[in-house]
């Protein structure tokens, strides 16, 4: 179980703090595991990481309201579910094989904190090897909750550097 | 050396012989020279597909666009005439408008600071003492170039950018009776295109991503992922369980109609998740006070079109969706949800079904575009030459909408395009003008 005290008092920290070290070890370990399954397309396992209420958000514009705009996923649990049975099929053409991945997370900070739940915002770069190497970058934010003993993933947006250009085949778990 | 060699060194490539009228060469998805002649005569001359009404509802709005990699604003003037406009400063050619959309009544030059009015005319040039006596002269010439012609029909603008050989509405044919299916559930009959669009880089030809919008045949095998482990189709992918038809409309138009299957189960929204009417009352009830009773019922049972407008608009069911060709093995998508005026209960249903159906990560169209990139790869193979579209061949009937084929997997469809394709690029029909 994480220290949540510890968490808070990262968030309050002053700017030029080094963020990295103000991410508890657990959100951090988590943040890895989610990485990791998804590179290594271990579906169920990372379909079991998201909370009841989950948002999985890919916008094409940080300013855009998913009410009026539409996004490239904008998956509630349900959807999640449904995602992973795709992929879990076998028939998924486009992760038919599964594409060879792997992604860097980094700049690490705490940006938001209430009873049970802590934002974490970082930088990304994923590694693509499908026909020949895609390279995708942007920004993830993660809520992530304790629940019980357990941390869940309440919801991940990620706002890709190029969310406003075309946009390779992106069925993998990004 | 193949039965047809398409490379560069035997100069003008022979496109007639590329079509026939079951098959097709396949140069037709990969040679660099086929490509250019259809850059040249289907895009710069002949109408295309450009924004929608919506997308500048406002005096000033405009949307930057490409067409046959060239740019375009497509602009409301003060006047409220849409206008399609080069976007390119006639000083030097830098590209003047450099938003994707915006509202301006002017557009300055960043480069040498040459100013135009957003009805074209050049209204700013800095230290004009530069062109002596000739300034006036030059001012008046050097406005943005105009489209040859622009027009519209129910919201869609199509511009054609060299004088058309047919009107707007001659081009569309039998096409509009999609589109007025489409505009019969909007109670206002208009269309709301801002929640903006989605875009697909596709490792394919960009007909390979228009004709498959419109092939009957693939959705049981190329989406046999959705079927199996999310949800059943809307009704049977068997041809002989369902009265579903597949059309050729002339002019390269063409669909795929379910509309007689519906209306054979009397079933409002099977094409919506078969959601009840009682889910949307407020919809419901600005439908049946514009339209009335039975033509709201009628509407909300046919449900939208799944037809294809030469050559680059797609009426995906409630979605649009447009193709950006970029090179024989390059295109992009854009689609966009084609949402109601005033009715929001529908329309965040229509945002999260088109996020679930399309786009790079939708659950249909990520696989159309990697069976359109393996397709492309396919084709690099020299042997066989051709593509072969046959099925339904004998079973097609003619009555007064198109070619009709009552099998939904008949390449009816592909037949239509190709058929036009070839009149348009061999300049027996000018591009777009009526088949008979």
């Amino acid at each position: 179980m994480s220290d949540l005290t510890s968490i808070g008092a990262a968030a309050a920290a002053p700017a030029g703090a080094v963020p990295a070290a103000g991410v508890d070890p657990a959100l951090a370990s988590f943040i890895y595991t989610e990485a990791r399954l998804a590179d290594e397309a271990r579906y169920s396992e990372w379909e079991a990481l998201w909370d009841d209420d989950a948002k999985y958000w890919v916008p094409m514009h940080p300013d855009h309201d998913p009410k009026v705009n539409v996004s490239y996923i904008y998956d509630n649990r349900r959807r999640i579910r449904s995602r992973v049975a795709q992929l879990n099929s076998g028939n998924r053409h486009s992760q038919t094989p599964p594409s060879v991945l792997r992604r860097l997370i980094t700049n690490l900070e705490v940006v938001a904190q209430d009873a049970d739940t802590t934002t974490v915002a970082g930088n990304f770069v994923i590694y693509e090897y499908r026909f020949d190497l895609t390279v995708w970058a942007g920004r993830y934010e993660y809520r992530i909750r304790a629940r019980g003993g357990d941390l869940k993933l309440a919801a991940k947006t990620v706002h890709l550097v190029n969310a406003g250009g075309p946009v390779s085949t992106m069925s993998f778990l990004i | 050396m193949t039965e047809l060699d398409t490379s560069a060194q035997v100069g003008k490539v022979d496109v007639a012989a590329l079509v026939e009228p079951d098959r097709v060469h396949g140069s037709v998805y990969t040679s660099q020279e086929v490509y250019d002649q259809e850059m040249d005569r289907i895009f710069r001359n002949g109408w295309v597909f450009v924004a929608h009404d919506s997308e500048v509802p406002e005096p000033g709005d405009y949307v930057t666009r490409r067409i046959a990699g060239e740019p375009w604003i497509v602009v409301r003037g003060k006047d409220g005439e849409v206008r399609v406009l080069a976007n390119r400063c006639t000083h030097r050619g830098n590209r003047l408008c450099n938003a994707d959309a915006g509202n301006s009544s002017s557009f300055r030059c960043p480069y040498h600071g040459w100013t135009f009015s957003n009805d074209g005319h050049l209204t700013g040039v800095p230290m004009r003492d530069g062109y002596g006596s000739s300034f006036h002269a030059v001012r008046d010439a050097m406005g943005l170039a105009p489209a040859a012609a622009v027009d519209s029909y129910g919201g869609f603008v199509f511009a054609s950018l060299n004088p058309p050989a047919i009107t707007l509405r001659e081009h569309l044919g039998n096409s509009t009776v999609a589109l007025d299916r489409l505009l019969a559930l909007s109670p206002t009959g208009e269309l709301n295109l801002r929640a903006g669009w989605m875009k697909h880089d596709m490792r394919c030809n960009w007909k390979m991503v228009m004709e498959n919008n419109v092939d009957g045949y693939h959705a049981l095998f190329t989406h046999a992922s959705v079927y199996d482990a999310v949800k059943p189709a809307k009704v049977s992918h068997v041809p002989s369980k369902v009265e579903v038809y597949v059309r050729d409309l002339g002019n390269g138009h063409s669909e795929i109609d379910y509309a007689k299957e519906y209306t054979r189960l009397d079933e409002e929204f099977i094409w919506f998740g078969r959601i009840r009417r009682e889910k949307l009352p407020q919809y419901v009830a600005a439908m049946e006070e514009a339209r009335g009773p039975a033509d709201t019922h009628r509407a909300f049972v046919v449900g939208p079109p799944h037809t294809l407008i030469f050559p680059n608009l797609f009426l995906a069911e409630m979605n649009i969706m447009t193709v950006e060709p970029l090179g024989p093995g390059r295109a992009i998508a854009y689609t966009t949800p084609a949402l109601i005026p005033g009715a929001d209960e529908v329309n965040e249903k229509t945002l999260r079904r088109s996020e679930g159906a399309m786009g790079p990560a939708g659950f249909l169209i990520a696989d159309d575009g990697e069976i359109g990139a393996r397709n492309q790869l396919g084709l690099a193979a020299g042997s066989p030459e051709w593509v072969v579209l046959r099925r339904g061949e004998e079973s097609d009937i003619t009555d007064e909408t198109g070619i009709v084929n009552h099998d939904k997997s008949a390449e009816t469809p592909q037949r239509g395009w190709w058929k036009h394709w070839s009149q348009v690029l061999t300049g027996t029909t000018t591009a777009a003008a009526p088949d008979a």
